[in-house]
C-alpha cells in the first residue's frame, strides 16, 4: 500500500476497463432479468419483450406454487449437504493421513489431485461410462460380490440410485478440493506448537483434536463455503449423466432454470426464478464475505 | 507398543492406498476402454487385447461409424468444437488478465475499486452461473451475438476477470514498494512505472493467473450451450452432445472425454503448487 492519493491515469487504468467490461456483459442483463420477471413473455408471443404487459408478482408467486421448482430446489439442498459433507470429512482425513512424510508422497498428491483439473464435462462422461449396465461397477466390482444379478441394477432407471451416481461424480472430483485446501493448512500449524504439545505429554489425536484442528477453523470454513456455493450452482453432471431423470426426479435447480428458459422459453418465468434463488444465495454470500475478509478489519 | 504402532502405520498406508486406488480407477477404466474395439466395449476386464485407434478416428472422421461400429447416428466432427475452445478461451483469457493486472494493481496499490468492488466482483464468480442464463440470452439476441465467438470471449472474461484480480493482487502485493518510488524519483510516469518495472516483476503471476482461468474457461458448459449453436460450439458443449444423445457409443466417448482433459491435465500440472490459491481466490495460499 501507497499512502498518497492514486495517479489519476492508474486510476482510469484500474477503473474503467473492468467496469466497462462487467457493465456491459452482466450489469444490463441483471437489470433486463429483473424487468423481465414481471412481465408475461416468451419468444413464441409474437412481439418483443419490450412491448410485453407488465403482470406484476403473477411470476414469483406462480414459482412459490411450482411443486417442481420447489422438489428442484430441495433436491440441490439435500445433493450440497451430503457432498460437501462426505468431502469434507474425506479430504480432511486425506490431509490427516498425508501429512507425515514418507517416500513417494509427492507422487501420491499428485495422483490424489488429478480430479481436479479434469473439466466436469469429462468427470460426467467418465461416471456415465462407469455407471452403465455393462460398466466396470456392475460387471467387475458388484459382480464379484452379489454374482451375476449385478448386471440386472440399472443405476440410471431409478430415483435414488441415479441421484447417488450424481453425488459419486461430485465427491470423486471435488474431494481433492478440500483435501488440498486442508493439506495447506495443516502444514502451516507451527512445528513450535505440536512440539511444545508433545513435550507437555499430549498423544497425536490429543494434538490433532485440541491444536491442529482449532487453528485451521477459518480455513475449513471457507473451503467448506466455497464448496458449497460451487455445488449449488450443479449442471453438468445432471444434463449429461441423467438427464435429470428418470421423469424429473434427479432435476436441479440449475437445470430446471435452464429448462424453462431454453426449452420450454418461458422467458419471464425463469427470469423470475433466478431472481427468487439469486435472493437465497446472495445472503449467504453476503455473510460468507463478512467472514472472510471483513469481520477482523 | 511397538506392534500397535507398527499396525497403526500399515493401516494408514492401507487408506492412503484405497484414496489413491478410488481416484485412479475410474481415469484407468476411461483410459483403456478408448483403445478397445467395438467388440471390447463391454468387458469385464481392463487392458484390450486387440488395441486400436478406432475410438479416435471416428471422432474427427464421424462417417467411418456406419460401418465400423454399428451405430446410425452422425455426429460432427470434433475438429470445430476443439478449434473453437483454443480460440475463445485463449482470448477471454488475455482479455482477462490484461484487465485483471490493471485492476490488481490499483488495488494492491491504491485501494482503487474499494469493498464495493471486491464484493461485487467475488459475486461474480460465486452466483450460480443458471441464474444468468436467462437474460443474456434476450440480451445477446437483441445484439446478434448469438453463436457469436465474440459473444463467448467477453462473457468468460467477465466471469473469470476474478480470478485475475485476486490471484495477481497477491503477485503485486509481494513485489517491494521501493522499486516503484525510485523509478518515480528518477522522473517516470505512474504508467510507465506500471509498465517497465511492475509488469516485468508479475510476468510469474501473469503466467499463473492466465493459465489458471484458461484451465476455467476451457471446462465451462453451461454458458456454451444455451449462446451457441453450430458456429462457435464449444468442446464441452461437443462432449455434452455426445455423451448424451448418441447412446452408448462407449469407446468415442471415452477417447472423447481423454481428448477433452489433455490440455486442462497437463495446465493443472503446470501451476499444480498455486491451484488453492487460485481456487480460494487467494484466500490460502
Amino acid at each position: 500500500m501507497v499512502n498518497r492519493p492514486a495517479p489519476r491515469s492508474i486510476k482510469l487504468l484500474a477503473n474503467i476497463p473492468l467496469n466497462l467490461l462487467l457493465f456491459s456483459v452482466l450489469i444490463v442483463p441483471f437489470v433486463l432479468m429483473i424487468y423481465l420477471a414481471f412481465l408475461e413473455w416468451n419468444p413464441a408471443s409474437g412481439y418483443d419483450w419490450w412491448k410485453a404487459p407488465i403482470t406484476g408478482l403473477t411470476n414469483f408467486k406462480k414459482a412459490l406454487e411450482d411443486a417442481r421448482f420447489l422438489y428442484s430446489f430441495r433436491l440441490t439442498m439435500i445433493y450440497v449437504v451430503v457432498t460437501v459433507a462426505v468431502e469434507f470429512l474425506l479430504g480432511l482425513a486425506l490431509a490427516y493421513l498425508l501429512l507425515e512424510d514418507f517416500p513417494g508422497k509427492k507422487l501420491v498428491i499428485a495422483a490424489v489431485i488429478y480430479p481436479l483439473m479434469l473439466p466436469p464435462v469429462v468427470v460426467a462422461t467418465i461416471f456415465y461410462l462407469m455407471f452403465q449396465d455393462y460398466g466396470p461397477i456392475n460387471n467387475i466390482f458388484l459382480r464379484s460380490i452379489m454374482g451375476a444379478s449385478a448386471l440386472n441394477l440399472h443405476w440410471f432407471l431409478r430415483p435414488d440410485t441415479a441421484f447417488i451416481t450424481l453425488l459419486i461424480a461430485d465427491i470423486w472430483q471435488w474431494t481433492p478440493f478440500i483435501f488440498l485446501i486442508m493439506y495447506s493448512a495443516l502444514s502451516a500449524v507451527p512445528k513450535r506448537l505440536v512440539e511444545a504439545a508433545q513435550v507437555l505429554g499430549a498423544g497425536s489425536s490429543t494434538i490433532f483434536w485440541r491444536i491442529r484442528l482449532p487453528l485451521i477453523k477459518p480455513l475449513i470454513i471457507i473451503a467448506v463455503v466455497l464448496r458449497a456455493l460451487e455445488a449449488f450452482k450443479v449442471f453438468d453432471y445432471v444434463y449429461i449423466m441423467t438427464g435429470g431423470g428418470p421423469g424429473t426426479s434427479t432435476e436441479t435447480v440449475s437445470l430446471y432454470i435452464y429448462r424453462v428458459a431454453i426449452e420450454y422459453h418461458d422467458i419471464s418465468y425463469a427470469a423470475a426464478m433466478s431472481l427468487i434463488v439469486l435472493a437465497v444465495i446472495m445472503v449467504v454470500i453476503r455473510a460468507f464475505i463478512w467472514y472472510a475478509f471483513e469481520r477482523g478489519e | 507398543m511397538r506392534t500397535r504402532q507398527l499396525l497403526l502405520r500399515s493401516l494408514r498406508y492401507i487408506l492412503i492406498g484405497v484414496f489413491v486406488l478410488w481416484i485412479l480407477v475410474p481415469v484407468a477404466w476411461v483410459v483403456t476402454l478408448a483403445f478397445k474395439s467395438y467388440a471390447e466395449w463391454r468387458v469385464s476386464y481392463f487392458i484390450p487385447k486387440k488395441p486400436t485407434l478406432d475410438n479416435f478416428i471416428v471422432l474427427f472422421k464421424p462417417e467411418v461409424f456406419t460401418g465400423v461400429m454399428g451405430a446410425t447416428a452422425i455426429v460432427e466432427p470434433v475438429t470445430k468444437p476443439l478449434i473453437n475452445s483454443i480460440l475463445i478461451s485463449a482470448f477471454s483469457t488475455i482479455l482477462a488478465v490484461i484487465i485483471g493486472f490493471f485492476t490488481a494493481y490499483g488495488a494492491s496499490r491504491y485501494n482503487t475499486p474499494g469493498p464495493f468492488g471486491i464484493f461485487f466482483t467475488l459475486l461474480t464468480r460465486m452466483l450460480p452461473p443458471a441464474t444468468f442464463v436467462t437474460p443474456i440470452m434476450v440480451y445477446y439476441s437483441s445484439l446478434n451475438l448469438l453463436d457469436q465467438h465474440f459473444g463467448l470471449i467477453v462473457l468468460y472474461s467477465s466471469v473469470t476477470v476474478t480470478y485475475g484480480i485476486w490471484i495477481l493482487k497477491g503477485f503485486i502485493d509481494a513485489i517491494p514498494v521501493e522499486w516503484e518510488e525510485a523509478a518515480m524519483l528518477e522522473g517516470a510516469s505512474p504508467t510507465r512505472v506500471l509498465f517497465k518495472v511492475v509488469l516485468p516483476l508479475a510476468r510469474p503471476g501473469l503466467v499463473v493467473s492466465a493459465l489458471f482461468i484458461f484451465l476455467l474457461n476451457w471446462t465451462e458448459l453451461l454458458f456454451a450451450l444455451v449462446l451457441t449453436n453450430i458456429n462457435a460450439v464449444t468442446l464441452p458443449v461437443h462432449i455434452s452432445k455426445y455423451v448424451g444423445a448418441v447412446g452408448q457409443l462407449y469407446g468415442p466417448q471415452a477417447a472423447l472425454a481423454l481428448v477433452g482433459s489433455i490440455i486442462p491435465v497437463v495446465i493443472g500440472y503446470l501451476i499444480q503448487k498455486h491451484l488453492v490459491t487460485g481456487f480460494t481466490f487467494g484466500m490460502v495460499r
